[in-house]
């Protein structure tokens, strides 16, 4: 395949096979990568992290339904925005699938150009989704890589803590407390207090719920 | 209205310009009476309006007349089920006039002409001591409201009967009868030194004893009796016709149908007075006169009159007779004596005629009356029907769109391939032929259906086409009302049996009755008129037409109607006359369609006749 891994891709979820091969041909046609399903269950098990793109998926499927794999998929390592294809759209299951997040709402029916337009939407905002997600996942490995005490000494220092009371509270030496400051601030890449409590804000550390 | 009045019994369309009426068509009167046909005052007054409405040569004048019969048949259940019947019956008659004799709660006046025939005038004539109520008078309605004349029937007591200490009172139990009553106790109080009693805690059937030992001095007033303590339904002057023979002493009555029971008299409502001038209100409204314009009346006084009989019997002297009141049943000459007699004989055979008739036809009335109700348990059955058939549509289009849609995503694929610079042919190819697939597909879906409709295989039994066709275009009347089109059903004769199955033909005929609906959208509502007709077929069978007076259907396209998917409805499927088309020939009918003159579509289909 002319793509990256890693780049955007179409995944479609039919379970008419005729209907699942004419779309990803035409969706081909238009220079999509696509990856086609025959199942939800089938899309689910495939899902990893990292990657990214949207969903074209049938509503009325056998199994897994369309909303069902909606919602699975929000949980799953790798959400994406969903666009439903329906034989035929009614206003419940549209109402439905929209409240749940659906990007878009089409009929197997509708002209190409909806098709396009809906997909196109769906990746922007999937790419956007992706990248937030890609920051948050380096930031955290960047945490990830901190000692056990390291993470206790960081805790302390962006609740804004002395060396001399992180080395009380801890029951540590002031030069070991120095010692990991150094070691941490080193391995996060960062030069301030501030911007250190600037990164584990972001990173989502020490939330409201962690046991103090 | 003038709309309604161009439109109704004809089966074409109207001109654009709906025009007026013509004066040779009859004029139709609709006589609604609360109670019962039997009720002698209920004869009495049709007669008398209908003998006064005929002197005036104006306009032709046809009569119906139809019987609440609140008395045996009271519950808001049975007024629905009369409503429903009236509305049935009427339905699509040209009616100008209705004139309601109703009850003291005047629903037949107000509330029922109201939502059956809206823009019909009213004129009601009622006898009763209620006051018409607020809601009748804002409804435009005019009529007469007669009181009993209590005062002018004590008076006349006291005229002929000067020693009366004592007068028995005989009343009924309804709210109608206690009004009566509290108007009577009313006009005691003025009657020094004599006494009232009032008998309304006794069973009708134990007075006959009761009124036989009566002392002297004592006169009976009979007042209304609709029900007895017991609940059982009377009439007062056949309470009049048991009490009066029996009584000890005079019996007075307040209604001029209870003379002649062996009754003395009273200041009594003349039922033939009172349809005279309420002939005369009719005629009034009939000419043009606006209802609302014309107040209602109430009457309160009742004419003198007294059985010449009876002053016999209770030896009162001829000379204490008003000189205004009528003495009735006084033997004249002997040829005026056979006179009387043959009129009274002639007036009781007709009344018994009219009895009968009566009794016959109440008859045959509850009998449709529990036809409507079993017909509107059936509708229930029906709606599921047709909703499964909606089912059915959609699980159709359902499966016909998956095919279809991969069609239309190959065939866009390969328009996106062809415009590239070196057009991938073996790509292209293998399109065509998955999308010859698909379509081989989306007609297997159609195929299938279709035999699942023969395998449903029709449950052919005799049948009458009429009832079939009065059934459904009832169930299609909501609808119709809903998008104010004028749905009618034309029968002219008398239809031969087919060989059918009902809930087949019964969704071809809603087919083609939505159909004909749908083409009426864009029509003036004056002119939205769907009309669903049959007759007896040349060789002996059945055919039927639904006829509407919509936008017609373009020459071009008149012969792919019955093509499957061909359709001229935004939402259509296309599949209506398809499925209708495939029913009715598996019934061994043709159907066809066409269009009207000046405007519009029909639709015609027919079926053998059951030749077994």
């Amino acid at each position: 395949m002319n793509t990256p891994p890693e780049s955007e891709i179409v995944f479609i979820v039919d379970d008419d096979e005729s209907f699942l091969k004419s779309v990803s041909r035409l969706l081909r046609a238009a220079g999509y990568s696509v990856n086609a399903f025959g199942s939800a269950k089938k899309f689910l098990e495939q899902i990893a992290p990292g990657m990214s793109g949207c969903v074209l998926a049938d509503l009325q499927m056998p199994g897994l339904n369309g909303l069902e794999l909606q919602a699975a998929l929000v949980k799953s390592a790798s959400p994406m925005p969903v666009i439903f294809l329906s034989a035929q759209g009614d206003i419940p299951t549209t109402v439905k699938a929209m409240r749940g997040g659906a990007e878009d709402f089409l009929t197997k029916l509708d002209p190409k150009e909806k098709l396009l337009d809906a997909i196109r939407r769906a990746l922007a905002r999937g790419a956007r989704e992706h990248k937030a997600r890609g920051h948050l996942r380096t930031l955290r490995e960047r945490f990830a890589t901190l000692t056990p005490r390291e993470m206790e000494v960081l805790e302390q220092v962006v609740s804004g803590h002395l060396n001399k009371q992180i080395a009380d509270r801890l029951g540590i030496n002031e030069r070991t407390v120095k010692l990991h400051r150094t070691n941490l601030t080193r391995r996060l890449n960062v030069k301030s207090v501030a911007e250190l409590t600037r990164l584990t804000e972001e990173a989502g550390m020490f939330r409201r719920g962690k046991t103090d | 209205m003038a709309f309604a009045l161009a439109i109704f019994g004809r089966l074409d369309c109207p001109a654009q310009n709906a025009q007026g009426q013509t004066n040779s068509q009859p004029k139709h009167v609709l006589m609604l009476f609360s109670e019962g046909k039997d009720v002698p005052g209920n004869i009495l007054q049709e007669q008398a309006v209908k003998a006064e409405m005929q002197k005036d040569s104006t306009n032709r004048l046809e009569f119906s007349s139809e019987y609440l019969d609140a008395s045996h048949f009271s519950g808001k259940e049975h007024f629905r089920v009369f409503q429903n019947y009236i509305g049935k019956k009427y339905d699509g008659r040209n009616l100008d006039l209705v004139v309601a004799f109703p009850s003291q709660d005047y629903m037949l006046a107000g509330e029922l002409p109201d939502a059956l025939f809206p823009v019909v005038p009213v004129v009601f004539v009622a006898v009763n001591e209620m006051d018409v109520p607020l809601a009748i008078s804002k409804l435009g309605v005019t009529g007469i409201v007669q009181r009993f004349d209590i005062r002018g029937t004590l008076g006349l007591i006291m005229r002929l009967q000067p020693d009366t200490r004592r007068v028995v009172v005989i009343g009924g139990t309804t709210e109608s009868d206690r009004a009566t009553l509290g108007r009577i106790a009313e006009e005691s109080q003025s009657m020094e030194g004599v006494q009232f009693d009032f008998w309304t805690n006794r069973p009708v059937t134990k007075l006959p004893g009761d009124v036989s030992s009566l002392p002297e001095g004592t006169v009976i007033l009979l007042s209304t009796v609709q029900r007895d303590v017991t609940g059982q339904p009377y009439h007062t002057s056949m309470l009049a016709q048991m009490l009066a023979p029996e009584a000890s002493v005079p019996v007075y009555v307040l209604g001029g149908w209870a003379l002649g029971s062996g009754a003395v008299g009273g200041a009594v409502i003349d039922p033939d007075d009172l349809g005279a001038r309420a002939g005369q209100l009719a005629l009034r409204v009939l000419g043009g006169e606006d209802p609302e314009k014309v107040p209602i009346v109430v009457a309160t006084k009742g004419t003198p009159m007294v059985d010449w009989r009876a002053l016999q019997r209770w030896g009162i002297n001829e000379s204490r007779v008003p000189a205004d009141a009528l003495i009735r049943y006084r033997p004249q000459t002997l040829w005026d004596e056979h006179q009387d007699l043959i009129l009274i004989l002639l007036a009781v055979f007709l009344a018994q005629a009219v009895t009968i008739t009566g009794l016959v036809l109440q008859r045959s009335q509850r009998r449709r009356a529990e036809a409507v109700i079993l017909d509107q348990r059936t509708e229930l059955a029906h709606v599921t029907r047709v909703s499964a058939m909606g089912q059915l549509t959609s699980a159709i289009s359902h499966e016909l769109n998956q095919p279809l849609g991969a069609i239309l995503r190959n065939a866009e694929a390969a328009e996106i391939f062809l415009q590239k610079e070196n057009p991938d042919l073996e790509e292209i190819r293998a399109i065509l032929a998955d999308i010859r697939k698909d379509d081989q597909r989306a007609g297997d879906v159609i195929k299938r259906m279709r035999s699942l409709l023969k395998r449903r295989s029709l449950d052919l039994k005799p049948l009458n086409l009429d009832e079939l066709l009065a059934e459904t275009v009832a169930m299609a009347q909501p609808d119709a009302r809903a998008r104010k089109i004028f749905l009618t059903l034309q029968l002219r004769e008398k239809l031969p049996e087919v060989l059918g199955d009902r809930v087949h033909l019964q969704q071809v005929l809603l087919n083609l009755i939505l159909n004909g609906m749908d083409a009426m959208t864009g029509v003036p509502k004056s002119q939205r008129l769907l009309t669903v007709s049959a007759k007896q077929a040349k060789d002996g069978g059945v055919e039927a037409t639904v006829s509407d007076c919509g936008s017609g259907i373009a020459p071009d396209k008149i012969g792919r109607l019955f093509e499957p998917f061909f359709t001229t409805k935004e939402n259509g499927m296309g599949m209506g006359l398809a499925i209708s088309q495939t029913i009715i020939e598996a019934h061994g009918g043709k159907i066809w369609g066409g269009n009207n003159s000046p405007r519009g579509a029909a639709f015609f289909f027919t079926l053998p006749a059951n030749d077994d």
